[in-house]
């Protein structure tokens, strides 16, 4: 389990152990940085690697630097424990990333933590344990979103329209998209065309995009 | 700019009235000058007695008198000069003159003044020698100084320059200056020649025979006064002039001595039988010189018979100077033959009327013969006498000598002190122009300065407002940035720490909940629920606190309003601001926000100061690509008188002008308060 909150880890903790402990033998790791994960995730795949994974995505990042989130830990958990079972928890809940997240990791759970009781948890657990993959509700709904819409608008498009419905004008967008003001432009202009509404302002653009699900 | 209207109208009004006064004079002037004329005309009527004529005159001058000074006046008052002068009224010819010589002068008519000095000059030949010199003299002047400027044509005053050359010989010729007297002369003549009249031509060659004879140049003396007789042909007088130039080369041949010669002429002259039964003076001087001549040469031929005969004729005449010259010779005649008695009678009549007439060559030879033919003792006194005159003869052509050399003089040093003077006005002039110049340049080159000094204040005053504004407006951003960071340290914190700590809680109770069947499961999912909510809550919030919600544009009207609310506050007073969210202000230049600033800056001061007023409202309105600003208290108002001078309107004025913009103070008299409007283009 790789939370930087202890209280987190202890709400997982009193969950599982509390109504498992008959079925299964738990056997539980901490970590609550980058650093611990990383050397937990190391020491178990050289000895006995573990079944499962709980990530948290935000962390505090490891020393060198080169770890920043859950999400990089999760990308070396697959390469080191091919076998484990990575459970993605979050208080992320933005398209975008839940799309990242997906897209990179392609987890076996994915739980928004603001979602989550302690039942769904341990239904999350009993399922991935059976080898089902367990996503919350939110990340469910993107799902759909994505497949009602016969296409899909990758993770920079999101991006745009997640921050312009935060009422971020589009020349300050480029303090949050890593692309050009020019680039961004373009980039409305294709979801404009995609969403069959060229030549919109910004403000059918967002309704539209909420209409479909987008924001 | 009404004030120079007024005077243009003025000018115009000053320009048109002496117009018709001109022309009304004109009129005036015009009749004046026909009357004269008729008055002038009447003058020439020579039928008419001289005192109708001297009337005439009269009544021209009078008229003349009251015409304004112009060339047409000296015109006429020379005309009317003439008129005196046939009518041999010699003083008022000479008053005539100096007035036109004094008007000429006033009117710097150069040449008039030349022809009355000429005129002057023929007044006083005949009676004072040395003031007429001295006019001629200025009048030759006058022409010299034509011929030497080149200004004028010199055909145009040749004949009158002439008329005073020849005059000017002839004076010198009476005072022996013979040498000046021929060189005059030639020079009279070049003038003729020029002008194209040789009337007078014949005049200058006799005056040249005159001086040659004196000088004994006998030859010359003949070929002049044959010259003369053949220039007076042109002439209508020719009979009068032939019979004179005979009798001069007569003359000439006697005094060299050529007796047989002087008698040829004398007698060609006597051949114009005619001419001489007309003018029986000339007949009988003609006779007598004849006679003269054969008494001369030894020869006897009608003597003493023709010396009577011309005595007679004279005597008849009452020819004094003939009878004078008559009486010489005949006492020569009576001297040589040894009839004393009868010469001296002779002698002694010559020389009464010698004195008389102040012939003075007579009254020498009369007192020579008299000194010779009288008893020894008072022979004695003749002589005495003879010599005594002759010095005092000598002395007195020196005495005109010198006087005409000091009048040359005067003149020259007259000039002299002229140019000395108009040299010393140049010089006067040149020093202050060149001061002038000096100033202006000094003053130029000051204005230029001081120009430099203002564009480079206002330059510097432009950087600083920048400046002043740059700094504003990155102390407003680093405000900005501060509360931005702060909000996202917050936000993160919610979101991540709070919220993290919140699930695990509620995860752990949802935990132990499902666990434990006490019977108030129901009521601590109820919370739990709850608990969800304030989680979704506070996510929220953290949401918002991410969001950007500044930018620099808003940071302007930031600094605006917070400008306003410190002073407000400072002072209180209640105030109002709003800005219209249609203005780009990241689109409007630093210099004009700064100015913006700093008119609500000064407006509020004044409103502060003055206008006791309990609240303001500020407005920034966007009004057809305009940033419109209005500045509106409820105070006293302002006395418009009072407020023109203050410093603090200027500045607005000043600083709306450098904005292109326009300015508008009104004073709401009725609600009193104040309005300032400030309209400044995008």
């Amino acid at each position: 389990m790789i939370d930087d909150h202890p209280m987190i880890i202890e709400g997982y903790k009193n969950t599982l152990l509390g109504e498992n402990q008959k079925e299964y033998q738990i056997k539980i790791d901490i970590a609550s940085n980058c650093d611990d994960a990383y050397d937990c995730i190391v020491k178990s795949s050289k000895t006995v690697p573990y079944d499962m994974l709980f990530v948290d995505i935000k962390l505090p990042p490891s020393s060198d630097g080169s770890i920043t989130s859950g999400e990089d830990l999760a990308k070396h958990a697959k390469e080191l424990l091919p076998k484990s079972k990575v459970i993605i928890l979050t208080m992320h809940r933005e398209d975008h990333r839940i799309h990242n997240i997906l897209k990179n990791i392609n987890p076996s759970g994915f739980l928004i933590k603001s979602d989550l009781t302690s039942s769904e948890l341990l239904l999350a657990f009993n399922n991935i344990v059976s080898g089902t993959p367990y996503y919350s509700a939110t990340v469910n709904n993107h799902f759909r979103k994505m497949m009602t819409n016969n296409f899909s608008l990758d993770e920079k498009n999101l991006k745009i329209l997640y921050h312009l419905s935060r009422g971020v004008k589009t020349k300050n967008l480029p303090n949050y998209v890593s692309l050009s003001l020019s680039a961004i432009e373009k980039r409305k202009n294709q979801i404009k065309e995609m969403f069959s509404i060229a030549k919109a302002d910004d403000q059918k653009l967002l309704e539209e995009a909420r209409k479909r699900g987008f924001v | 700019m009404k004030s120079v209207f007024t005077i243009i109208s003025i000018f115009f009004f000053i320009c048109f009235f002496t117009a018709c006064i001109d022309s009304e004079s004109d009129q005036t002037n015009d009749l004046k000058s026909n009357l004269i004329d008729t008055k002038i005309n009447q003058f020439k009527d020579k039928s008419k007695p001289e005192n109708e004529r001297r009337n005439d005159l009269k009544k021209a001058y009078g008229i003349i008198s009251t015409l304004p000074d112009n060339s047409f006046k000296i015109e006429k008052l020379r005309e009317i000069s003439i008129g005196h002068y046939t009518l041999k009224d010699f003083e008022l010819y000479k008053d005539m003159n100096y007035r036109a010589l004094r008007l000429s002068k006033k009117l710097g008519d150069s040449l008039g003044m030349a022809k009355f000095y000429g005129l002057l000059g023929i007044y006083y030949r005949e009676r004072q020698l040395d003031s007429a010199y001295k006019n001629f003299y200025d009048a030759e002047k006058i022409y010299a100084s034509f011929d030497e400027s080149l200004q004028r044509d010199p055909i145009s005053y040749a004949y009158d320059h002439g008329k005073i050359l020849i005059d000017i010989a002839k004076i010198s010729r009476k005072v022996k200056d013979y040498s000046k007297s021929e060189a005059l002369t030639i020079e009279a003549i070049k003038k003729f020649k020029l002008s194209g009249n040789e009337k007078y031509l014949h005049l200058c060659y006799i005056n040249l025979g005159i001086i040659s004879k004196y000088i004994e140049r006998y030859e010359d003396a003949v070929n002049y006064h044959l010259k003369s007789i053949e220039y007076s042909e042109v002439d209508n007088r020719k009979v009068k002039n032939t019979v004179f130039g005979y009798s001069n080369i007569g003359t000439v041949y006697k005094s060299n001595k050529r007796y047989e010669k002087a008698k040829e002429y004398y007698k060609k002259a006597l051949s114009y039988k005619e001419y001489l039964n007309e003018n029986p003076k000339t007949y009988s001087r003609l006779l007598d010189n004849l006679t003269y001549v054969n008494f001369l040469s030894g020869n006897k031929e009608g003597i003493p018979d023709n010396f009577y005969k011309s005595l007679r004729i004279r005597d008849s005449l009452n020819d004094r100077a003939g009878i004078s010259t008559n009486s010489l010779h005949l006492a020569e005649y009576y001297q040589s033959i040894g009839k004393d008695s009868i010469a001296k009678t002779y002698a002694e009549k010559a020389k009464d009327i010698s004195l008389e007439l102040n012939n003075n060559e007579e009254l020498l030879k009369s007192y020579e013969i008299l000194s010779d033919v009288s008893e020894s003792n008072i022979g004695l006194t003749f002589a005495q006498a003879h010599i005594r005159l002759s010095d005092s003869l000598q002395r007195e052509e020196r005495l005109f000598k010198d006087k005409f050399a000091r009048i040359r003089f005067e003149t020259a040093e007259k000039e002299e002190k002229i140019s000395k003077i108009s040299r010393e006005n140049q010089i006067l002039l040149f020093a202050i122009l060149g001061l002038s110049i000096l100033f202006l340049l000094g003053y130029i080159i000051f204005r230029q300065q001081q120009n430099n000094k203002e564009l480079l204040f206002e330059q510097k005053q432009q950087q600083s407002n920048q400046e002043i504004y740059r700094l504003l407006l990155s102390q407003q951003v680093k405000l900005e940035e501060g509360r931005k960071l702060e909000q996202q340290r917050m936000s993160e914190e919610l979101h991540d720490g709070v919220l993290g700590r919140l699930f695990g809680v509620r995860l752990s109770l949802d935990g132990i909940n499902q666990r434990a069947n006490d019977g108030f499961t129901d009521a601590r999912t109820k919370y739990i629920e709850e608990l969800k909510s304030i989680e979704r809550e506070i996510r929220l919030i953290s949401h918002d606190l991410g969001t950007e919600m500044l930018s620099p544009e808003i940071a302007y009207v930031d600094v605006v309003e917070s400008l306003v609310s410190d002073l407000c506050q400072a002072h209180e007073i209640e105030f109002e601001f709003a800005n219209d969210e249609n203005i780009d202000w990241e689109l409007v230049d630093n210099q004009k926000k700064v100015n913006l600033f700093r008119i609500i800056q000064e407006s509020l001061q004044n409103i502060f100061k003055h206008a006791q007023a309990k609240s303001v409202k500020i407005n920034f309105d966007y009004v057809d690509d305009k940033i419109n600003l209005t500045i509106l208290d409820d105070g006293i108002g302002f006395k418009s008188s009072k407020v023109k001078r203050g410093i603090g309107l200027k500045n607005i004025t000043s600083r709306v002008k450098q904005m292109n913009g326009v300015v508008d103070f009104v004073n709401n008299t009725e609600s009193t308060g104040t309005t300032v409007s400030v309209g400044v283009p995008m």
